[in-house]
């Protein structure tokens, strides 16, 4: 065999690998993509071709599963989380990014570490603190609790972009006249205002996301999207197809956001570790 | 305002957030974990009990062993396959190009749903009667084609086990594909000049090259296996009996259902203990460069 | 437009010291440069007298103010950064216009200063672009039209066409050379390029490890360096140094060649510093030394000798149409004018 013709099979094979891989990637996804267009009946045979229906989305809407409210929490949730943490985290982050801070490396690190403590441990005292307050199943005490997990990805996140901003210009604005205050607002913000919006939208997906602390800490008015999945069993069984649908409305919000910040999906999650 | 003042200012409400939703709870817990600590028992929460709540779980709760030894299993096997299987995904989608470059963007879309929703997406493609996976393997592996996987502790945990695999395959191959991209392409062509084969490319240059950003793979990887909660809940609940039962979801157990928030909170610590020992391992790399 | 005076200006980061305890004195309308290795201090002298960093210890004077506690902003400088520091969200016209909005200028004013400024850089067709699209020329214009649009008390430059290419820094040279002139500003400039330094500054400062070594006209620095470094960092190529003695009024070489008469008293160890320019090339024995020649470069203007005798290399400038060959021999003549000897310990120049 020439040295081409190793060349050509080790890239077929390759590609074969690849699309092997796709197809278990997508498999799953595809197949509640499907079952969230099929009636009751079809679901229960594994049939790929079928008359589509969107009675599911309609039906998950109504009574007695109302998750026209779930999606509800879920947006307020979500958005006030992200709406209060990108502010402070932003502040936060030029801070540690542009200035010799005492204890900087020390506080960056506990930030980073609260980031991995398990989020049952998080979420006891809470429990016990929201029960005697009467913040048991409201959207504020979800908002309070994500924050949690929010804050240490934003502020590693924005801190990573403010460090790729060149401090020349930071500097070139103050010789030229600005106060630091100006230098933040004419400057810094709009030249940080992609990756601000990047990590807007991380931090809105995790906490669209959440799941431990909603199951824990709502049960009725504030219920959340995916705490809502349990709503779909019935004495029969789960029901695929309402399940399906709603799995749909969760996660395809989350699709289209991640596909906007593709390119820093990775880079957000290990916190500039990997470079 | 000089910057002297206004750099701490900056910092304080993020610190404020930080201390009052993590700092503070991490506290509590600890303070709770010696106490006796129980819903139904006014009062409870401020009785100081001492270290026999731990005591407890060492020596009484067989359960709390299973649970252990669960999590300890799931974690091992979870992050050795992840990174393995990972890697070589990353080794072929390294070379770019458009083809491999769309395979990349559709890797992301698995990696934003949401744990919970893997976990009852692979309850569905499990399903005895109508479950895609379920009977691709009864086809492929003759034996399995009449098994109830979730029925089963063995099979049930290899579910679980292969939708946190099939969940984090994506994002760990991101990560590395990040990492190979990072390797200077000159010194893998000397190599290749000096005559070295593919195999010893990847053995000599690539692999000791890539080996920070595996370990940080790793690490983050152990450390988001270990706490695994969502996709349990969403798929076995920790079933059958307690075959697939992990840390978090003990704690869950024992702390919600139970209302033994005393308890729970001591074994939550004793979780916090490896993963700040982890978290530690993973801020000496990130702080590496500085 | 101001003088700036240093006094004892110190600056340490911990145990490093950056500028140690150094005074200057920077007359109005003088083009100033601070000349030096990396490392040396000199961006950061620059960078204490914008306010972008504070002193340890000592005074800056811009005009009769002192102006130490003073915020960059309020110190009436403009610089010219190694990165231009533009502003990647804005139009060339909002890059240049932003000093003077940020200080207030009325509207009306800004469209005509931001022209003028524009026109005397070559930018006006440039005006609506975005940093982003022009080369690296043109982004050096724009900072250039940023700091000219007001008048500033004092230019700091620093390194401003190090990222340019070879040739775009020669001529950019000489277009900052004629805009200083007619501006006739206060400039200081930092740089590590000698010949920038040369061709540019009033007076030159050379500093190393955060100590001014030098200071002088161009002139002097050249032809009167006052300690080894300073020999050593100026010209192109560097002087040659030759390691040896003074021994009964002759400059005597480590190999115990007498080399050239000197007028110094007697000395065991000193060094001799000649510039390629001022020795002369002769046939075998005709000269004061024989040398065997380790390298040929022709460079188009004039011909580079390198010649070695014992471990000693020293390099030489002869004609444009010499033609010799590796290993031949040759004779090195050295004129008595332009020599210099330095004390090897202080490197301090030893004068006759």
């Amino acid at each position: 065999m020439t040295g081409k013709q190793k060349k050509q099979i080790s890239q077929a094979i390759q590609i074969v690998l690849i699309l092997i891989t796709i197809f278990v990637m997508l498999v799953p996804i595809l197949w509640i993509f499907m079952a969230a267009f099929k009636n009751h009946i079809d679901v229960f045979q594994l049939k790929l071709f079928f008359t589509p229906t969107l009675e599911n989305f309609g039906t998950v809407f109504e009574a007695p599963y109302h998750l026209g409210m779930k999606l509800w929490n879920s947006t307020i949730v979500a958005f006030v989380t992200v709406a209060l943490a990108i502010p402070i985290a932003t502040m936060a982050a030029y801070s540690f990014s542009r200035f010799r801070l005492r204890g900087k490396t020390a506080m960056l690190v506990v930030i980073l570490a609260t980031q991995f403590m398990p989020a049952v441990v998080i979420i006891l005292p809470f429990f016990v603190m929201f029960r005697d307050v009467g913040l048991l199943d409201t959207r504020i005490g979800l908002v309070l609790v994500n924050l949690a997990i929010v804050m240490p990805f934003a502020i590693w996140m924005i801190k990573g972009f403010i460090d790729g901003i060149p401090i020349d210009t930071e500097e070139a604005a103050m010789v030229d006249g600005s106060s630091r205050i100006m230098v933040i607002r004419n400057i810094v913000l709009p030249m940080a205002a992609p990756g601000l919006l990047t990590a807007g939208i991380f931090c809105f997906i995790i906490a669209w996301n959440e799941f431990l602390f909603a199951l824990i800490l709502t049960n009725k008015d504030a219920v959340t999207l995916p705490i809502g999945l349990a709503l779909f069993k019935a004495e029969e069984g789960d029901l695929w197809n309402l399940l399906s649908a709603a799995g749909i409305i969760i996660m395809l919000p989350m699709f289209i956001l991640a596909l906007i910040i593709r390119k820093y999906f990775v880079q957000g999650m290990t916190m500039g570790a990997v470079r | 305002m000089r910057d002297n003042t206004l750099k701490y200012l900056l910092v304080l409400p993020a610190i404020l957030v930080v201390f009052a939703t993590a700092i503070w709870p991490l506290i509590e817990s600890l303070r709770l974990s010696f106490t006796v600590g129980r819903f139904s028992v006014p009062g409870s929460l401020e009785q100081y009990l001492g270290w026999e709540n731990f005591a407890w779980a060492f020596t009484q709760e067989p359960a709390f062993w299973n649970a252990v030894r669960v999590t300890a299993i799931y974690t091992v096997l979870t992050v050795g396959l992840t990174t393995t299987m990972a890697l070589g995904l990353a080794l072929l989608l390294a070379p770019g190009g458009k083809f491999r470059a769309g395979v990349q963007t559709i890797l992301i879309l698995p990696f934003a749903m949401s744990p919970a929703l893997i976990g009852v997406s692979f309850r569905f493609m499990f399903n005895p009667e109508f479950g895609l996976f379920d009977a691709f393997f009864g086809v492929l592996i003759p034996p399995l084609a009449d098994v109830s996987w979730l029925a089963d502790p063995i099979l049930a945990f290899a579910v679980c086990v292969m939708a946190d695999v099939w969940g984090w395959i994506p994002f760990l191959t991101l990560v590395l594909i990040g990492g190979l991209a990072s390797i200077p392409q000159d010194t893998i062509e000397a190599a290749q000049v000096d005559g070295a084969s593919n195999w010893r490319v990847f053995k000599d240059i690539t692999i000791p090259q890539l080996a920070p950003v595996l370990a940080v793979v790793i690490i983050l990887k152990s450390i988001f296996s270990l706490k695994t909660f969502d996709q349990i809940f969403m798929l076995t609940n920790g079933g059958p009996g307690t075959a697939t039962q992990t840390l978090s979801h003990y704690i869950y157990f024992n702390g919600m259902k139970y209302g033994q928030i005393g308890y729970a909170a001591s074994v939550a610590w004793l979780m916090v203990i490896p993963m700040i020992v982890l978290a530690y391992a993973y801020t000496k790399f990130v702080f590496r460069k500085d | 437009m101001a003088s700036v005076i240093l006094k004892n200006l110190t600056k340490c980061w911990g145990d490093f010291i950056g500028v140690d305890n150094q005074s200057l004195d920077i007359q109005d309308h003088e083009f100033l440069v601070l000349l030096g290795p990396s490392g040396c201090g000199k961006t950061t002298t620059m960078r204490m007298i914008a306010g972008l960093e504070d002193p340890t210890d000592g005074e800056i004077w811009i005009g009769d103010r002192m102006v130490n506690d003073d915020l960059p902003k309020d110190r009436h400088v403009a610089m010219v950064f190694q990165n231009y520091g533009l502003y990647p969200h804005m139009t060339v016209f909002d890059n240049i216009a932003y000093p003077l909005r940020v200080r207030g200028t009325p509207k009306g004013e800004i469209e005509p200063r931001v022209k003028k400024a524009a026109g005397q850089v070559e930018l006006i067709e440039l005006l609506h672009r975005k940093p982003k699209a022009l080369s690296g020329g043109q982004r050096q214009r724009v900072a250039l039209a940023r700091a000219i649009v007001r008048t500033p008390r004092v230019f700091l430059m620093d390194e401003p066409l190090s990222n340019l290419d070879a040739k775009l820094r020669v001529t950019m040279r000489a277009e900052l050379k004629h805009l200083s002139r007619e501006l006739k500003i206060t400039t200081i400039y930092v740089t590590h390029d000698q010949i920038e330094a040369m061709t540019l500054a009033d007076r030159i400062a050379v500093m190393k490890d955060g100590i001014i070594q030098q200071v002088g006209t161009p002139d002097e620095i050249y032809n009167d360096p006052a300690s080894l470094f300073v020999a050593g960092f100026i010209g192109s190529p560097a002087m040659n140094l030759i390691n040896g003695s003074v021994q009964d009024g002759y400059f005597v070489t480590t190999g115990g060649t007498k080399l050239v008469a000197v007028s110094v008293p007697d000395k065991p160890d000193v060094v001799l510093g000649v510039r390629a320019d001022d020795m002369r090339i002769s046939e075998e024995g005709e000269g004061d030394i024989d040398a065997r020649i380790y390298a040929f470069e022709h460079t188009g203007e004039a011909t580079l000798l390198t010649v070695q005798w014992g471990t000693q290399r020293v390099i030489v400038r002869g004609a444009r149409h010499l033609r010799k060959e590796q290993g031949e021999i040759v004779s090195i003549s050295l004129g008595s004018d332009h020599l210099y000897l330095f004390n090897p310990d202080t490197g301090k120049r030893i004068r006759g």
